[in-house]
């Protein structure tokens, strides 16, 4: 049977209809798919500015390797304390650490301890930095260090604290603590 | 090799650390007249620290008077923590750095770190 004008005219008009509804279809789709996206967007921001960072890399342990004398060196069954300076400009923080001189919290002591220590370049993070410790400067029980180049320096501290002014006398049982001071001071 | 070791490090070690910035922060008329303010903003790192001591120093490490917020300031493990500092017109002058300084607890064992950053004030 031969198709009618008007039929062929229907036809052209309903599916002119359904591709222009496909077509509203999709874009809403695409909207809802879209607007998600849009909401997700949450801004990050950041300043990079100079700035000084100390860190406790490794937290320090008096050994005892006899009965008056508290040591943080390993062979002494201690643990040397290591403390990181991260800065991010160069010739703009000194550091300056020193090791303790006294007991932050300890037994009762009825005689004199006699300290000692040290504080060293351990590690650095750029050969710039080798000069670091033969330019360091010290007094009393502090090392000052000008840190001319940014990245990251790592300073280990012995500390050793003997009991009995010479005479050798044995710690009082209990728990000894000690501080040590790092600094980061803006030149 | 050497920045690949330096990481390795970073990662063997659990780091506590403490930060202040600017480090060289200005001083501007705060809403006072006399009285000068700078804003600086710490940063808390330290597992082991959750309270540090503000203060203001001269060049010869003598304290100077001044007024903020905290005099010992409670910044939580990873918390950030801006503050003003007020300083009289008289003492600006004089007024070379803005230390923070990590107060220990007592519980804490081992050898301790007390940590102390200084801004220099910039004139």
């Amino acid at each position: 049977m031969k198709e009618t004008k008007f039929e062929k005219f229907a036809f052209a008009v309903s599916a002119t209809a359904v591709t222009i509804g496909a077509a509203l279809f999709l874009y809403a789709l695409f909207l809802i798919i879209a607007k998600p996206a849009q909401a997700a967007e949450i801004p990050i921001e950041g300043t990079v500015q100079s700035q000084c960072l100390i860190n406790t890399d490794k937290p320090g342990v008096y050994g005892s390797p006899n009965a008056y004398t508290l040591s943080t060196a390993p062979a002494d069954g201690g643990v040397i304390p290591i403390v990181r300076y991260d800065v991010t400009l160069a010739d703009a923080y000194t550091a300056r650490i020193t090791y303790p001189t006294d007991f932050s919290s300890s037994p009762s002591l009825s005689d004199s301890v006699t300290w000692t220590g040290s504080v060293a370049v351990d590690q650095v993070s750029s050969v710039d930095m080798a000069d670091y410790q033969t330019d360091s400067t010290t007094y009393d029980q502090t090392r000052e260090y000008v840190l001319t180049a940014t990245g990251a320096t790592w300073f280990a501290v012995s500390s050793t604290a003997a009991y009995g002014g010479g005479s050798n006398k044995a710690f009082p049982g209990g728990t000894y603590r000690a501080v040590v001071v790092a600094e980061c001071i803006a030149n | 090799m050497h920045r690949e070791l330096v990481l390795l490090l970073l990662l063997a070690f659990p780091a506590y650390g403490h930060q202040m910035i600017p480090s060289h922060p200005v001083l501007k008329q705060s809403h006072v007249s006399g009285i000068l303010k700078t804003e600086l903003e710490l940063f808390n790192k330290r597992k082991d620290v959750e309270y540090y001591e503000l203060g203001v120093f001269d060049a010869d490490w003598n304290p100077i008077p001044f007024v903020s917020a905290y005099r010992v300031a409670h910044v939580r493990y990873l918390g950030h923590l801006k503050f003003d500092v007020y300083i009289r017109k008289d003492d600006a002058d004089r007024a070379t750095y803005v230390c923070s300084q990590s107060k220990l607890r007592g519980d804490s064992t081992g050898t301790l770190l007390a940590s102390r950053i200084c801004s220099k004030l910039h004139h």
